[in-house]
């Protein structure tokens, strides 16, 4: 079976000449269809700057990124947003709702612009709103909702496409403990339920230790990976929090 | 660092974000001083002689213009404070005390007023000069206009803006004080609740802009509410009822269609449709003063400009309509230079005179020999047949309201002789001033009618408009009394020219700054917006909107803040030129039409400006 998603060889530098920056360097991994992977590592070890990269809103200056038989390498702007509305769904850590639109609103635009009738919109809306349990707020406005309220329409929103593969940018980043475990329970529901492929970045030990699998990044290079296999999560918690602090940086994060 | 120098380090440093509204306070004082100048200019006063309406049409103009450039700096200065609330919060919030704060703005102010005060009259003086040879130019004159720096001008224009400076820096003062610091951090967010239409306010706003229509489309002679309102009375009462109307319009039936078309989730849920739905619905509160002000605007515009352009238009139809022959006299022939001469006659005619129990009305009677002859002269393809005891009449001055129609009358004369009114036309063959009102009979009839004879000179020559010399000259050899009876299409043209021409001037000046100044208040508004709407945009491209997609509906947004101000100022203006072309009579269609054509061109390119910008800002979200 071939892998979901292949990364090979890629890395990312900015500026020019004397003054580049190398931000990603040499990474090379494969996601299988179904598997949850998180990505950790300390600020600025170039996480979010994968993620973007993986997601096509950024480039690559080297390597190819292969998505289903998708080379993402060759393809131009406008084919990139057609592959995002097709393919990907997004969850952001400051949610990105669209605070003119109602929450059902929300969830309906990325079908709406894939052109899906509809009737079809109202089923699939209905099926994501029950599975995150908002079905109530349907027709509230996002500034009239609670921060995890909000994240889970993002996520409904991500997710009522249902896209190939779903990238999470530090989706627990702005919610309280409460609404982050309810958050990721269902992401990881949803995951094992649904099959559904979520690469998740974050730095926060607690939100990775619900991933079947970890990618340490640092300095912009891949240093470790681990696998949560058999352990529980409380166990895979605990292994996550010494690899933290064998790489250094990042401890100071846990809560 | 006293606040003095704060101030003006100030400006120094963001002189960018000053520039917008630097240039629309020198905008508006380059405009005033212009007109003002105008006003007070002593060639043009000379040349106006006896024309008090110029004069008076000045002042008006000048009141109008005022109470434009008024609202103008008003709305600069809050967008201006509206993204300056926060550096002001930012002050408040290290601790420097309100009054402080009060001031340095104030001081501020002063600058950028001294600023713009000078460059304004600087620039406004040389427009001024510019301006005033096209105005001598449009009026028919051969003048050339010295460069004279009004002194008067110079004191009217000071003495309103450091008013209007002062008023703006009393805004800012109560910007202020009357906020919060909490308000302040969250100026760019107030308005954004989902509005929700009000039934009886939309239902409100239909029927006041239905009534002020209906009534400007009566008949103003015979309609009730003119006649309760008055003819003074009535046009303002349909101004104000439109005005409130038209905010009405914005305010709440913009928002039932807005909803019902976000309801119809068959159409709006394809693609960006609810996005633009949404964004408009979401800003159409805040914008419904605005749009009522630009819809507004533009109405008066057009009415304005389309009024005046008709009767510039109208000008040579009138004269031509009235004096179908160059020059006509009454009397023995005159010494013509051979020059341009299409015909001379001379003609035998009679007047007739009808007495009724209040006063007498003269006609003139003409062979149907003499009709034929001259109509071929003019061009009119019309040979005239006419019975025995038939006649035919000729009314140039015909108006259905207050003339009476003879066709199928007899017409008594004082003698006890009557024709009977076959047709009537409103071309006559002869100047109706000396002929008034002609009656064509046959030959015989002519001869066997008894009745003073009258001697007639009609003189016709080519390119009839740039004969001055010959009409002068004509003028010359003619008595005292020849000459109240002497009628010349040059002469007419000129003096009609002189007063339209100045109105046209005053007219197209007041549009363009009109059209500048609604182009720029939309022009603003949507860039502010734009910025506003950034992160809106980030988020569309990352769940997949292409940019082709986001142009097409910033496109479409930005098209319908545009054209609904628009097509509701056209059709303001539409039932006002109505009214207007029944009061004087006139068909000014084409003229209107092709003003209005202008207009909305003119209004299309700064769409395509705005759209461009708009799309600018959006995509360096991303």
């Amino acid at each position: 079976m071939t892998p979901l998603l292949k990364v090979q060889n890629v890395g990312k530098t900015y500026g020019k000449g004397a003054n580049t920056f190398t931000a990603l360097s040499n990474i090379s991994f494969e996601v299988e269809k179904g598997e949850f992977v998180g990505v950790m590592g300390p600020s600025g070890a170039g996480k979010s700057t994968l993620l973007n990269v993986l997601a096509t809103i950024d480039t690559p200056t080297t390597g190819e990124i292969i998505i289903g038989d998708t080379n993402l390498a060759r393809m131009k702007d406008a084919e990139l947003a057609d592959f995002r509305r097709d393919n990907l769904g997004f969850i952001f850590q400051d949610y990105n709702l669209l605070d003119s639109l109602t929450v059902r609103e929300n969830i309906v635009l990325p079908l709406a612009i894939a052109k899906m009738p509809t009737k079809a919109i109202n089923a699939r809306v209905d099926r994501i709103a029950s599975l995150f349990g908002i079905r109530d707020l349907l027709d509230k406005y996002p500034y009239q909702i609670s921060g995890g309220q909000k994240q889970r329409t993002a996520s409904s929103r991500a997710l009522v496409t249902e896209p190939k593969l779903i990238f999470a940018d530090e989706p627990t980043g702005a919610l309280d403990s409460k609404s982050a475990t309810d958050l990721l329970e269902s992401l990881s529901d949803l995951n094992q339920s649904q099959a559904a492929t979520i690469m998740m970045v974050t730095h926060d030990a607690f939100a990775a230790s619900f991933c079947q699998r970890i990618l340490f990044i640092q300095d912009g290079q891949l240093s470790k990976e681990i696998h949560r296999g058999t352990l529980t999560r409380k166990q895979f918690f605990q292994e996550i929090l010494q690899v933290l602090s064998s790489i250094g940086g990042g401890v100071n994060d846990v809560i | 660092m006293t606040l003095f120098s704060l101030a003006r380090k100030n400006i120094q440093r963001n002189l960018s974000n000053y520039f917008l509204y630097i240039a629309s306070m020198v905008f508006s004082i380059v405009i005033y001083f212009t007109f003002v100048t105008l006003k007070y200019n002593d060639d043009l006063s000379a040349l106006k002689q006896s024309s008090q309406q110029i004069k008076g049409l000045m002042s008006a103009s000048s009141v109008v213009l005022l109470f434009f450039i008024v609202i103008f700096m008003a709305y600069s200065n809050s967008f201006f404070m509206k993204k300056r609330k926060k550096e002001v919060a930012l002050y408040s919030l290290l601790g420097v005390r309100k009054q402080k704060i009060g001031l340095m703005l104030f001081f501020e102010n002063l600058v950028i007023g001294l600023v713009s005060l000078v460059l304004g009259i600087v620039l406004g003086f040389f427009m001024s000069q510019g301006l005033l040879m096209i105005l001598v130019k449009l009026m028919g004159y051969e003048v050339v206009g010295s460069l004279t720096f009004s002194v008067e001008a110079l004191m009217n224009t000071t003495g309103i803006f450091t008013l209007l400076f002062l008023f703006t820096s009393l805004q800012g003062y109560r910007v202020i004080y009357q906020f919060k610091l909490i308000d302040l951090f969250h100026a760019e967010k107030q308005g954004e609740q989902i509005p929700r239409a009000s039934l009886v306010a939309a239902l409100l706003g239909t029927a006041l802009i239905a009534f002020g229509y209906y009534t400007a489309a009566s008949d103003m002679f015979t309609s009730k509410i003119w006649r309760f309102f008055t003819v003074l009375g009535t046009p303002l009462m349909v101004i104000g009822v439109t005005i409130a109307g038209t905010y009405l319009l914005f305010h709440s039936v913009s928002v039932f269609v807005l909803t019902a078309l976000k309801r119809a989730t068959s159409w709006s849920w394809k693609g960006l449709n609810l996005i633009g739905v949404s964004q408009l619905l979401y800003r159409i509160r805040a914008n419904a003063k605005s749009l009522s002000i630009i819809a507004i605007l533009s109405a008066t515009t057009i009415t304005a400009g389309g009024g005046v352009f008709g009767m510039y238009y109208n000008a040579e139809a009138t004269v031509r309509q009235m004096l179908p022959n160059t020059f006509m006299w009454k009397g023995d022939p005159v010494e013509i230079s051979q020059n341009d001469v299409l015909y001379n006659e001379s003609l035998a005619v009679k007047n007739l005179r009808v007495d009724n129990d209040l006063s007498f009305f003269e006609y003139t009677l003409l062979k149907e020999s003499d009709y034929n002859r001259l109509a071929k002269f003019q061009g009119k393809n019309q040979e005239l047949h006419i019975a025995d005891g038939s006649t035919v009449l000729l009314d140039a001055a015909y108006d259905e309201r207050f003339s009476h129609d003879f066709t199928g009358e007899d017409f008594k004369l004082q003698n006890g002789d009557s024709f009977h009114v076959d047709k009537m036309y409103t071309e006559s063959v002869l100047n109706f001033i000396a002929a008034g009102t002609v009656l064509v009979v046959n030959d015989q009839e002519f001869a066997a009618t008894h009745a003073e004879e009258v001697k007639m000179q009609v003189v016709g020559l080519d390119n009839d408009l740039k004969q001055q010399a010959v009409s002068q000259d004509i003028s010359k050899q003619l008595s005292t009394e020849q000459q109240e009876s002497f009628s010349s299409v040059p002469q007419s043209y000129e003096d009609s020219l002189a007063t339209v021409g100045a109105l046209l001037f005053v007219g197209s000046f007041l549009g363009l700054v009109f059209l500048a100044a609604t182009g720029s208040i939309i022009y603003f508004k949507i860039l502010t917006e734009a910025e506003e709407d950034q992160a809106k945009y980030a988020i569309l491209n990352k769940i997949g909107v292409n940019s082709k997609q986001i142009l097409k509906t910033v496109a479409g947004q930005v098209a319908v803040i545009f054209s609904a101000p628009l097509i509701v100022g056209i059709v303001h203006s539409a039932f006002a030129l109505l009214a207007f072309s029944q009061l004087f009579g006139m068909n000014i269609t084409k003229p209107v039409i092709l003003w209005m054509v202008a207009y909305s061109a003119i209004y299309f390119i700064y769409y395509i400006f705005t759209v461009r910008a708009f799309y600018k800002i959006v995509r360096q979200g991303n």
